[in-house]
C-alpha cells in the first residue's frame, strides 16, 4: 500500500525536476557557500522570475498541441516598443506597459486566428511571424537599442522587495497562478486542454476551435510581452536582441517538467521547476568557470533527457493500462 | 518544370490535388511549379527592365550564387518534409560541417578532394544521429533537432573558441569567385546538378519511391512491407549530407569558416529553408516533394531580395517581407486547394 502511494507521488509531473533543482541547490552550496548568498539568490530568482513568464508562454500553445517559434520575436518587438514610446513620444511607463501588452497579446491573437482560421500548420505560420515580427524590430531600431528607460522601470528589475527576493518575482507569481487557475478551472483552459488532447473529440463535443486557439495564441502574445518588458525592467535598456535565445529554453521548461507535446498534458508547477533547473545549472556552469557556450549543449542535452523520461512514463502507464484490461 | 516528383501510384489523392481528373495540360497550368515559374519570369523581367543594374553580369552572376546556396539549403530540409518531419538543426550542422571542413584543409592541411568528401560524410553522420534519436525515442523530429540543434552548435563553439578558420586553401575561395561563361557560378551547377539527381532519385530508386510512401501514409507503407525507421533515417541522413553541401557552398562563398555563418544556433537558416521547398509546393504533411518548385523557389527568393535591395529597401525590412511571403505562399496554396476540391479536380 506503502509502495502504492510511494510511485502516485512519483507520478506528479514536479516531483522529479523538484528533486532535481533541490539536490543541485543542496550539491552546489556545498562546494561553493556563495551560492546561498542573498545576491547570489537575487540573481537566480530575477533570472527564474523572467523565464517563468516566457516558458508559461510556450506552455500555453504546447497545451493546444501546436509550438510556437514566434515567442521571442513578440518579446522582442514588445520590448523595444515599450521602450521606443517612452523615449520617443515621452509616454509614461503606464501608457508604454499598455500598449506593449496590447502589441504581444494582438499578435498573438493574429497568428492564433491565422492558424484557427486556415489550419495550416503552427510551425509555419509562427516561422513566418518570427521573421516578419524580428524584420519589424529590426527595421525600426536598425539594430540599434533604446536607452530611455525611466528609473521607475529600471528600480523595478533591479530592486528587491523583502529580503532577497526581487520585485520581479510578482508578475512571475501572478502569471504562474493565473496559468494554472485557467488551466484547471476555468472553460477557456479546459477547452485548451481538450483540444490538445484530441482535436477531433473536442470538436464533437461541441468546443469551438477557432475561438480557442486564437485566445491561447493571444495569452501566449501577452505572455511574451510580459516577458519582453520584464527583460528590459532588468537589463534597463531596449535590446533589440531581446527573444533571440529564448526558443529553446521556453520548450525546455515545459518539458521537463512532464508536458506532452503532442498538447493536453502540462504542468505549471513542473515547468516552475524546470526553470529552476535551467537556472541553477546555467548559474552552477558560471561559478565553476565553465565554458558558458556549454549551456547550450547542457540544455539540449536536458531537453532529450527529459523527452525521454515522459516517453518511459507513458510506455509506463500505458503498459500499466493493459495489465489493468 | 513541369514534373512533380511523386507518382500517381504512391501519392495519396486527397494529398495531391493536382494529380485527380482534368489533362495533363490543366494539370501543369495549375501545379504549383508552374504559376511559380510564370511569377519569377514576370517579377525578374520587372526588375530587369526598371532596376539600373539589375540585369549586369556581376548582378546576375551574384544572384545566381545565391540561389545555389539557398536551393541547396532548401533541399536539405525538403529532404526531411518528405516523411512529414523536420529538422531545425539544418543550419546547425551546416555550420559545424564548414569548421569541420576549415579545421581538415587549415589546420590539418588535408588535401581539398579529400576534406570535400569527409566533410560531406561528417554533415551526414550529424544527421544519422539526429535520424537514429527520432526513431529510437519515437518522439516527434521538432523536439529532437531542437535540442540537437542546441546540442551540436554549443560543441561545435566550444571546440572552435568561436574562431573563424579564415586561411583555407586559396582554390576554395577561388571556386566561390569562379565564372562560367562570364555569369554562371559553379555553385549554381552543383545545386542544378544536385536537383536533377534528386528527382531521379525520388522517381526511379526503390528508397526515393519508399521515402515518399512512408511519408505520405506510414501505416500503409508499413503494411506494404516498407519498414518506416530506416526510411526516416535514411531521410535524416540526406538531410545532413545537403545541409553539409550547403555549408561547404557558403565556405567557398565567403573564403572563410565563420562559426555564426548561420547564425545563432543556425537559425537563420530556418527561413530559407522551409521558404524554398513550401514555396514550391512540398506538402509538409509529407508524401510528396518537388525539387524543381524548391529551386523555383529559392531563385524567386533570392530574385526578390536582389531587388528590393537594389531599390533600398532596407536590409531588415526585407526579413519582414520574406516573412509576409512565406505567409503569402501557404495561404495561397491553400486557397488554390480550395478552389481545385470545390471544382472537383480533386
Amino acid at each position: 500500500m506503502s509502495a502504492g502511494a510511494f510511485t502516485r507521488i512519483f507520478d506528479n509531473d514536479w516531483i522529479g525536476p523538484g528533486i532535481v533543482s533541490l539536490a543541485a541547490v543542496v550539491g552546489i552550496s556545498v562546494f561553493q557557500p556563495s551560492f546561498l548568498s542573498p545576491f547570489n539568490i537575487f540573481v537566480l530568482l530575477s533570472a527564474i522570475s523572467v523565464n517563468m513568464v516566457i516558458a508559461l508562454g510556450q506552455l500555453v500553445i504546447i497545451a493546444i498541441g501546436q509550438m510556437n517559434l514566434a515567442l521571442g520575436a513578440f518579446g522582442g518587438l514588445v520590448a523595444i516598443c515599450f521602450v521606443g514610446v517612452m523615449e520617443l513620444y515621452g509616454a509614461s511607463p503606464v501608457f508604454a506597459l499598455l500598449f506593449g501588452l496590447a502589441i504581444g497579446t494582438s499578435a498573438g491573437m493574429a497568428s492564433g486566428y491565422m492558424i484557427a482560421r486556415t489550419g495550416i500548420s503552427a510551425f509555419i505560420i509562427t516561422l513566418a511571424g518570427l521573421q516578419i515580427f524580428k524584420g519589424i524590430n529590426l527595421g525600426i531600431t536598425e539594430a540599434q537599442p533604446f536607452y530611455g528607460v525611466p528609473q521607475s522601470v529600471r528600480d523595478f528589475g533591479n530592486l528587491t522587495m523583502i529580503g532577497p527576493i526581487p520585485w520581479l518575482v510578482v508578475p512571475m507569481v501572478m502569471a504562474s497562478v493565473g496559468m494554472w487557475y485557467l488551466l484547471n478551472h476555468l472553460r477557456i483552459g479546459r477547452y485548451i486542454l481538450a483540444i490538445g488532447n484530441n482535436p477531433h473529440a473536442a470538436e464533437l463535443s461541441g468546443i469551438n476551435q477557432r475561438v480557442t486557439i486564437t485566445w491561447a495564441h493571444a495569452i501566449s502574445g501577452l505572455l511574451a510581452a510580459v516577458g519582453g518588458i520584464m527583460l528590459v525592467a532588468k537589463l534597463q535598456i531596449g535590446q533589440p536582441t531581446i527573444g533571440d535565445d529564448w526558443l529553446i529554453s521556453s520548450f525546455a521548461a515545459p518539458v521537463i517538467g512532464g508536458a506532452v507535446l503532442s498538447g493536453g498534458h502540462v504542468s505549471v508547477a513542473g515547468t516552475f521547476f524546470g526553470v529552476v533547473v535551467i537556472a541553477i545549472i546555467t548559474q552552477a556552469l558560471v561559478l565553476f568557470n565553465i565554458d558558458p557556450y556549454i549551456v547550450q549543449v547542457v540544455l539540449g542535452g536536458l531537453i532529450l533527457w527529459a523527452v525521454s523520461i515522459n516517453r518511459w512514463r507513458e510506455l509506463r502507464v500505458a503498459k500499466l493500462q493493459e495489465q489493468g484490461k | 518544370m513541369n514534373h512533380t516528383v511523386a507518382s500517381p501510384s504512391i501519392a495519396t489523392e486527397a494529398q495531391n490535388p493536382v494529380q485527380g481528373r482534368g489533362s495533363t495540360l490543366t494539370r501543369l497550368l495549375l501545379s504549383n511549379e508552374f504559376g511559380l515559374a510564370v511569377l519569377l519570369s514576370f517579377t525578374f523581367l520587372i526588375f530587369a527592365n526598371t532596376l539600373q543594374g539589375f540585369s549586369s553580369t556581376f548582378s546576375l552572376f551574384t544572384i545566381g550564387r545565391q540561389i545555389g546556396i539557398n536551393t541547396m539549403i532548401g533541399l536539405a530540409m525538403m529532404a526531411v518534409i518528405v516523411t512529414g518531419g523536420l529538422d531545425l538543426s539544418v543550419g546547425a550542422i551546416g555550420a559545424c560541417t564548414a569548421m569541420f571542413f576549415g579545421y581538415l584543409a587549415q589546420v590539418l592541411g588535408v588535401p581539398l578532394l579529400l576534406a570535400v568528401p569527409l566533410s560531406i560524410v561528417f554533415g551526414a553522420g550529424l544527421g544519422f544521429i539526429n535520424g537514429t534519436t527520432v526513431v529510437k525515442s519515437g518522439v516527434h523530429s521538432f523536439i529532437i533537432t531542437l535540442a540537437s540543434m542546441s546540442i551540436f552548435f554549443g560543441l561545435m563553439i566550444f571546440l572552435t573558441k568561436a574562431q573563424s578558420f579564415n586561411q583555407l586553401p586559396p582554390e576554395v575561395q577561388g571556386f566561390g569567385k569562379s565564372k562560367l561563361a562570364g555569369v554562371v557560378s559553379p555553385l549554381l551547377i552543383i545545386s542544378i546538378v544536385m536537383c536533377s539527381a534528386l528527382s531521379l532519385f525520388y522517381r526511379f530508386t526503390t528508397l526515393g519511391r519508399s521515402m515518399l510512401a512512408a511519408g505520405a501514409n506510414p501505416k500503409a507503407a508499413e503494411l506494404s512491407g516498407i519498414r518506416t525507421g530506416p526510411i526516416i533515417r535514411a531521410c535524416h541522413v540526406l538531410t545532413g549530407g545537403l545541409a553539409a553541401l550547403a555549408g561547404l557552398m557558403l565556405t567557398a562563398r565567403t573564403g572563410a569558416a565563420i562559426p555564426s555563418m548561420a547564425g545563432q544556433l543556425g537559425q537563420d537558416w530556418l527561413l530559407p529553408a522551409f521558404l524554398a521547398p513550401v514555396l514550391g509546393g512540398t506538402l509538409l504533411a509529407g508524401g510528396r516533394v518537388s525539387v524543381v518548385g524548391t529551386f523555383l523557389g529559392a531563385a524567386f527568393v533570392n530574385v526578390m531580395t536582389s531587388g528590393l535591395l537594389l531599390m533600398r529597401v532596407g536590409e531588415f525590412w526585407i526579413l519582414a517581407c520574406l516573412g509576409f511571403m512565406l505567409l503569402l505562399a501557404v495561404l495561397t496554396d491553400k486557397a488554390r486547394q480550395t478552389i481545385l476540391s470545390k471544382k472537383g479536380m480533386v
